[in-house]
């Protein structure tokens, strides 16, 4: 009896201490709430928070009525994707429009467009409401550096801006001897070896956006320098891309698709440079800093290898609370609900516990007053330059299968490459050994350029699995060899 | 045992069993025979994953991970199972409870507690710099470079619980007077060991094993904490989640199962039975011989040791919940309590914790009545088929995670099959209870199973004789012959539904029915201190079950011990 008493206490205290620490807010519980709204979202918890908590402040003020946002997180994009896949399926099939969701907020523009195509998204009313707001002179153009902002259709419409950059751990680079990185380039240094962080371009439109700019960044510069022979500049620059893409990939420790880990993992010190995309990147910066002003993470966007992407907002077909889904996406684009993005916690305007270190898309909110109160107060994308224009004609058509070239090139087969990689390192980078790794012949920008037919091919995934096998098979035969001459070439010179 | 009940109870276990876990997870990897252009059969997805040598290493590394896996695991257990069986010596008790520690860490952190220990920058390595055993310019990265030990030791530091358990259980029900006879007749220790004991605990040991080397053959995220991505379940993983919508994951996660199943089937038939059939009930524990000074140091030594090993992870995540940075120094530089009080405020706790407690407790419940069924049938019926529903109620454990829950997420939805279980308000309570129950399903029938084997079959035959129908010999006799057994698996299946992962992520799908797990991971997404956050919730969720269990294992041993009955 003593026993269980002291058990059942101690259970009882542990119970006890979240019940007593929990904090007060204004949202309600989903029972008391007037109105009520389903979100679906890849948006980090502090972007929940504060947007759920200054909706219902908005609400209320507007309609004087208590709402609940209902977050629905069943994880990244690639898990949305399912979520919406499996309930858009029975919806079909049994005859209903909607899947009982709202809205979907936050991913990549491609990731929008997907649903845009599946017809799952709903017109959005602020365009007619607010048509001011939208338009090349207006606070939200219909795109920037390339990337669209909003479609035609109305669709769906960016809510803030973001881009993806390298995140470095300036100690560790030190350490290594490497300097910090100012271009995609640098991640293919052989000093970091098995020390750079990437993030995984099959699980991520953005992160396969980002991968296609590395491409693009290295075929612009060929471009610029080329002769008249513009075709014959594209190919070459074409070529450098996917050699950088496996240069990195040769250093890299993994391709993640978790966000943080990224910035985490550099922070920590077990990467020394990583694909980060911004927000994450000024957030561990921050979070990192030491008194001191020098931090364990420091970003860049890479010279002359980002855009500025949109970060999007659509309320999905058939939602139970249309209305009040229009009045989020209202919301999310007004003055009040855009300086949330950037501002320093508890200022005006600003969110009120966590900074969420994103660019707000409208650039009117850019004025002296807010960006005194942003956490970003030298930063406007829209003027800070470094950016370049995506242009879709060059690699539009390959993003798929560019995304499938990293996947079969490195990441199926990263252990060969890495084994190559660090003997080629011992050896001091043997020609012949370079030549046979970086390899490119057979994924030309002639052969691949316009997307392959057979990896883009979803109606045949067999076939695409096959090609896929057999590329990688190709891929791997080059690093073994690369990795025997580069064996061969160091014995040979400890023979002499 | 009758015909007649056999065959109902093998038929209610086997249509639940068809209808929540081989419906929902053949939904889903059905799309590996399909052809989509014109809907037929066809077994090209399987060819070409054999066709790949990237998935033929794959599969080959999974299994060489998870049989060396089951053989440390087993190096492990069975001399801590052995030592408590045979000695008493001090804090016996005490550190017989604290060896279960791996089944209290908590998801996603406990992987970054590795990491803070383990990596470039960690602790480890800070140690090892400040004795100036290494230079501080030449760190070494652990996690990169040993990878299949690494691999391969944290499995086993992870999943050696479930096999000691089992075999404590096993043991506790030898009879004494074997080993007893056999000692008097001069046989030495380890003879005795040999011909005896070993084979005598083999149900345990089977049981164990067996779940050992199925979690650790289609295990993810120890795979993942190192990186090591040419592993089976981590191409799975990979596939499932990529964009592309290939059905080859499907086809790996087919033969994942088939392996599984018959390295399951195959072990069984070579060491499932005991081959000295089964022993009387002990009269006694009269072996457990009372050791002190050096002898006795060292048993407790054994047991401080393997506790120690085992529980970095675990100091990993404390430090980690109270660093204010932490950062190439053995400790934390600074420590601070405010991501305890940020976390545990946090307005989705409270509700977790009382939603998990439902869950699992629900769920293990459920697990329990059906595990129990399958496991009577199993060994006391001679039912044909009964093999083939032993096999086939091992596979939730084979099966990914994602897959189950992908399936079962497919099913709820309005106008499908499962949609009656969505509750009022979208209330996930009875898919979760369901999906976890079957999930934990393996540990209570392997218990069960191994419990039963030994119990003397007599003791339930004189019963049946003297007038006891079916249900009352169940209640009376057999239940309390193999109440360690039961009590072994229903703390495993109670302690990993609290800490399920996949289904919590996906079927929980509104704040107020998040379990505890999906808060931890809510929590992890905050900017800039999300993981400490996460380890501070974490750090909460393993007081809270490590009282649970501790408490289970006073409360539920009658004789003080945990699995003495």
């Amino acid at each position: 009896m003593k026993r269980a008493l002291i058990i059942f206490g101690l259970l009882a205290l542990i119970v006890a201490l979240p019940i007593t620490m929990r904090r007060e807010t204004v949202t309600v519980t989903p029972e008391k709430a007037q109105d009520h709204l389903v979100v679906l979202t890849p948006h980090n918890e502090s972007i929940r928070e504060e947007f759920g908590e200054a909706f219902a402040g908005w609400w209320k003020k507007r309609t004087g009525r208590t709402i609940y946002v209902d977050w629905r997180t069943p994880g990244g994009t690639s898990e949305i994707a399912m979520v919406l896949g499996a309930g858009f399926k029975a919806a079909a099939e049994t005859g209903r429009e909607g899947i009982g969701v709202d809205l979907f907020f936050g991913g990549g523009e491609p990731d929008f467009a997907t649903q845009a195509k599946l017809g799952r998204l709903a017109p959005l009313e602020v365009f007619k409401t607010h048509p001011e707001w939208f338009g090349e002179n207006a606070p939200v153009p219909p795109g920037f550096t390339g990337e669209n902002y909003f479609p035609p259709d109305h669709l769906w419409v960016g809510c803030c801006v973001s881009r993806f950059g390298v995140a470095y751990n300036p100690d560790v680079l030190k350490r290594l001897g490497a300097s910090a990185p100012q271009r995609w380039d640098d991640l293919g240094d052989s000093k970091l070896v098995g020390s750079v962080a990437l993030a995984d371009p099959m699980k991520s439109g953005s992160v396969a956006r980002a991968f296609e700019l590395v491409v693009q960044d290295q075929m612009q510069r060929a471009l610029s320098n080329a002769g008249p022979d513009l075709e014959k500049a594209k190919a070459e620059g074409w070529d450098n891309g996917i050699r950088l893409i496996l240069k990195m990939g040769a250093n890299a420790r993994y391709f993640t698709d978790s966000a943080s880990k990224v910035p985490h993992d550099v922070g920590q010190g077990d990467a020394a440079a990583g694909m980060c995309i911004d927000f994450y990147g000024r957030s561990y910066h921050q979070e990192l800093m030491r008194p001191d002003g020098t931090s364990r993470v420091d970003w860049r966007s890479p010279v002359g290898g980002a855009t500025l992407s949109a970060d999007p907002i659509a309320v999905l077909k058939g939602a139970p609370h249309p209305e009040i889904a229009q009045a989020f996406v209202e919301f999310v684009l007004s003055p009040e609900g855009q300086t949330l993005w950037s501002g320093k916690p508890g200022t005006p305007g600003g969110p009120k516990t966590h900074a969420l270190y994103r660019s707000p898309i409208r650039r009117d909110v850019y004025t002296p007053e807010n960006l005194a109160n942003s956490i970003n107060p030298e930063s406007n994308p829209y003027t800070d330059g470094g950016t370049i224009t995506y242009d879709r004609a060059l690699t539009g058509k390959t993003f798929n299968t560019l995304r499938n070239l990293v996947k079969i090139a490195c990441i199926d087969s990263h252990e060969e490459m890495k084994s190559a990689w660090k003997a080629m390192k011992a050896a001091g980078f043997p020609e012949e050994a370079m030549t046979a790794f970086t390899n490119v012949s057979a994924v030309s920008y002639e052969k691949m350029g316009k997307g392959d037919p057979v990896l883009d091919n979803k109606d045949n995934p067999l076939a695409a699995a096959k090609r896929a096998a057999e590329l990688g098979e190709w891929f791997r035969a080059n690093y073994r060899m690369a990795e025997q001459l580069a064996k061969q070439a160091s014995t040979t010179s400890t023979a002499h | 045992m009758k015909r007649g009940p056999a065959l109902l109870i093998a038929l209610v276990t086997s249509v639940l069993f068809a209808v929540f876990f081989l419906y929902p997870a053949g939904m889903v990897v059905k799309q590996a025979f399909v052809r989509p252009a014109d809907g037929a059969f066809t077994l090209d997805f399987i060819g070409s994953v054999f066709g790949n040598p990237i998935y033929r290493e794959g599969l080959w590394n999974a299994f060489i991970l998870g049989a060396v896996s089951t053989v440390a695991t087993l190096l492990i257990a069975f001399p801590l199972a052995l030592i408590g069986h045979r000695y008493d010596f001090r804090f016996k008790n005490a550190l017989g409870v604290l060896v279960l520690a791996p089944m209290i860490l908590p998801p996603f952190v406990g992987a970054v507690g590795v990491k803070q220990m383990l990596g470039v920058d960690g602790a480890l390595n800070a140690l090892l710099m400040k004795f100036g055993w290494m230079a501080a310019n030449a760190p070494y990265d652990w996690l990169a470079n040993g990878r299949f030990t690494g691999i391969v030791l944290m499995n086993a530091l992870h999943l050696y619980p479930i096999l000691y358990m089992n075999i404590a259980a096993a043991l506790s029900n030898l009879d004494p007077a074997m080993e007893q006879a056999a000692e008097n007749l001069g046989c030495s220790p380890f003879r005795r060991f040999w011909k005896i004991t070993l084979p005598l605990a083999m149900p345990g040991v089977f049981a164990g094993a067996s779940v050992v080397f199925i979690w650790a053959f289609t295990e993810l995220g120890v795979p993942l904490v190192f990186d090591f991505a040419r592993v089976a379940p981590v191409q799975i993983y990979d596939g499932i989640k990529g964009l592309d919508k290939n059905p080859i994951p499907y086809a790996l996660t087919a033969i994942l199962l088939v392996v599984a199943a018959l390295v399951f089937a195959f072990s069984k038939l070579v060491m499932g039975r005991s081959p000295l059939g089964t022993a009387p009930r002990p009269k006694g524990r009269m072996n457990v011989e009372k050791v002190g000074g050096v002898k006795g140091l060292l048993c407790a030594a054994a047991f401080a040791v393997v506790f120690v090993a085992a529980s970095i992870p675990h100091l990993g995540v404390l430090l980690l919940s109270v660093a204010e940075t932490w950062y190439g120094s053995i400790i934390p530089e600074h420590l601070t309590m405010r991501h305890y009080y940020e976390a545990l405020g946090n307005g989705l706790v409270v509700p977790s914790i009382q939603n998990s407690l439902m869950y699992a407790s629900c769920a293990t419940l459920l697990a329990l009545v059906i595990g129990l069924g399958v496991a009577w049938v199993v060994v006391r019926s001679n039912l044909k088929g009964r093999g083939f529903l032993d096999t086939m109620v091992m596979m939730p454990l084979a099966v990914p995670g994602l897959v189950m829950a992908f399936g079962y997420l497919a099913l709820s939805q309005e106008g499908k099959a499962f949609h009656f279980l969505v509750g009022e308000g979208g209330s996930p309570f009875f898919l979760l209870v369901i999906a976890y129950g079957i999930r934990r399903l393996p540990y209570i029938v392997r218990s069960a199973v191994a419990g039963l084997q030994q119990s003397n079959i007599m003791l339930e035959q004189a019963a049946a004789s003297l007038g006891a129908n079916p249900f009352r010999t169940l209640r009376r006799v057999s239940i309390p012959l193999i109440g360690a057994n039961l009590a072994a698996g229903s703390i495993l299946a109670f302690a990993f539904a609290m800490l399920e992962v996949s289904d919590s992520l996906i079927l929980a799908q509104q704040a107020q029915h998040y379990p505890i797990t999906k808060a931890i991971y809510t929590l992890l997404s905050t900017l800039g201190n999300g993981t400490e956050l996460a380890a501070a919730l974490g750090v909460w969720s393993m007081a809270f079950l490590s009282v649970a269990i501790i408490g289970a294992a006073v409360l539920g041993g009658k004789r003080g011990g945990l699995f003495k009955v």
